[in-house]
């Protein structure tokens, strides 16, 4: 139970974290979350809204949100950007068609004022299918070097395998966890 | 849980009750009478119930937003196992392996849903609750959710959280994974004991007002 682990260690100064996970559609976004809870992920269809996992232990409270990617979708992420404390976004390392498309997506967010406070976790995600760009190949196409704005990481991953999704979210929960006592 | 399904007759039933339990104390009003001469509920006026209401705060057509529960699933966490799972004919349902059972449905239309356990139901301990729902083609500010559970007017268990926004013709599901509250043992008998003396009352709230309740009983008795 990957999300109930994390939830446990969050600190008393954490009441609430609030986690975004974007992409551009099939990217994976879905499956990660459903793999972090121990859900089938074997018929996984588009999400043409949001998904939102909510888990409650003790006084705290873990909200993680999956908003579809797909083009038409897009324009609502912004919607969903107040008191966000985590971005994952998630990158389907084999689509390398598309990733032109998915910097200039991921570039427009770090922008975004209300996501300023976040810290950025990149996925390079689907290492399991054959011709997957390396996270050190994703995080050159995406010159995630270029962002100063915000505490970012990209860790490659499997969301069908479950290979780092563990890893990944453990990383981000302890930055924002730093990020909130540092402020106090 | 949220009743996703119907029938309306338990509404009538329970006005008469009501009438008839407070002719006793007639010059008190009761939180919920106040409540129904507001022509808007908030959802600090829901949070003031300490019981279930006798009947509905707030029309079917109070919905402008179509907003449309179409699957309600309960998964134990600690198994994995779906434990149940009821949806509108239209959708698939993912797995059949569940263990509890609907009384009384009539999926489309009406608020009131009656579920039927077993009492192994009353002993879990960590559950994933989803529900999917479909919204019109406005977009909805500000959803919410409150719901409370009672047994026999004590209240055991609320649920308030804010969805938020909601895209246009959007489908969307939400999981709430919790510990199952403690309850001890003597009350696990009672509620086994005593069907559908469990229920729950649902609001659901767009940008601070009342366009939604729907009631849910339970009962913990099947298979005994």
């Amino acid at each position: 139970m990957g999300l109930m682990t994390v939830l446990k260690k969050m600190k008393q100064k954490e009441k609430e974290m609030r986690i975004l996970i974007l992409g551009l559609d099939n990217a994976g976004k879905t499956t990660i979350l459903k793999k972090y809870n121990g859900e089938p992920t074997n018929t996984i269809e588009p999400t043409l809204g949001f998904n939102i996992k909510t888990l409650d232990h003790k006084s705290y409270k873990l909200n993680v949100w999956d908003v579809g990617g797909q083009k038409s979708l897009r324009s609502y992420w912004r919607n969903y950007f107040e008191s966000t404390d985590g971005l994952i976004w998630v990158v389907d390392s084999a689509d390398k068609r598309r990733l032109s498309d998915c910097t200039t997506e991921l570039h427009s967010l770090i922008e975004e004022e209300r996501l300023a406070g976040a810290t950025l976790l990149i996925f390079a995600n689907k290492q399991d299918l054959p011709g997957a760009l390396s996270s050190e190949e994703i995080k050159e196409v995406l010159q995630l070097d270029r962002i100063k704005t915000h505490h970012w990481k990209i860790i490659h991953c499997s969301a069908y395998t479950g290979e780092n999704l563990l890893e990944g979210i453990n990383w981000m929960v302890s930055d924002i966890s730093a990020r909130i006592f540092t402020l106090d | 849980m949220i009743s996703v399904g119907t029938s309306s007759k338990m509404a009538s039933n329970r006005t008469n009750a009501a009438t008839s339990a407070a002719s006793g104390a007639d010059s008190e009003e009761t939180a919920e009478q106040i409540l129904r001469k507001k022509t808007t509920i908030s959802p600090e006026d829901v949070l003031t119930l300490s019981k279930i209401t006798d009947g509905y705060l707030c029309a079917p057509d109070a919905n402008i937003y179509n907003i449309d529960f179409i699957r309600f699933k309960i998964r134990d966490l600690d198994t994995g196992i779906v434990l149940f799972e009821i949806a509108k004919p239209s959708v698939i349902l993912d797995d059949n392996q569940t263990e509890g059972k609907v009384e009384e449905t009539d999926l489309n239309s009406g608020r009131f849903v009656r579920y039927q356990f077993t009492p192994k139901f009353l002993k879990l301990k960590l559950v994933g609750a989803t529900v999917e729902f479909t919204v019109g083609n406005k977009p909805v500010n500000k959803f919410r959710m409150i719901e409370r559970h009672y047994f026999r007017n004590k209240l055991l268990k609320t649920f308030d959280f804010e969805f938020g926004f909601c895209i246009p013709h959007s489908k969307n599901t939400c999981e709430h994974i919790y510990k199952f509250p403690k309850l001890d043992p003597e009350s696990i008998k009672e509620m086994i004991q005593n069907p559908f003396e469990t229920k729950s009352d649902s609001f659901y709230f767009v940008e601070d007002q009342l366009i939604m309740h729907n009631k849910a009983e339970y009962a913990y008795n099947g298979g005994v």
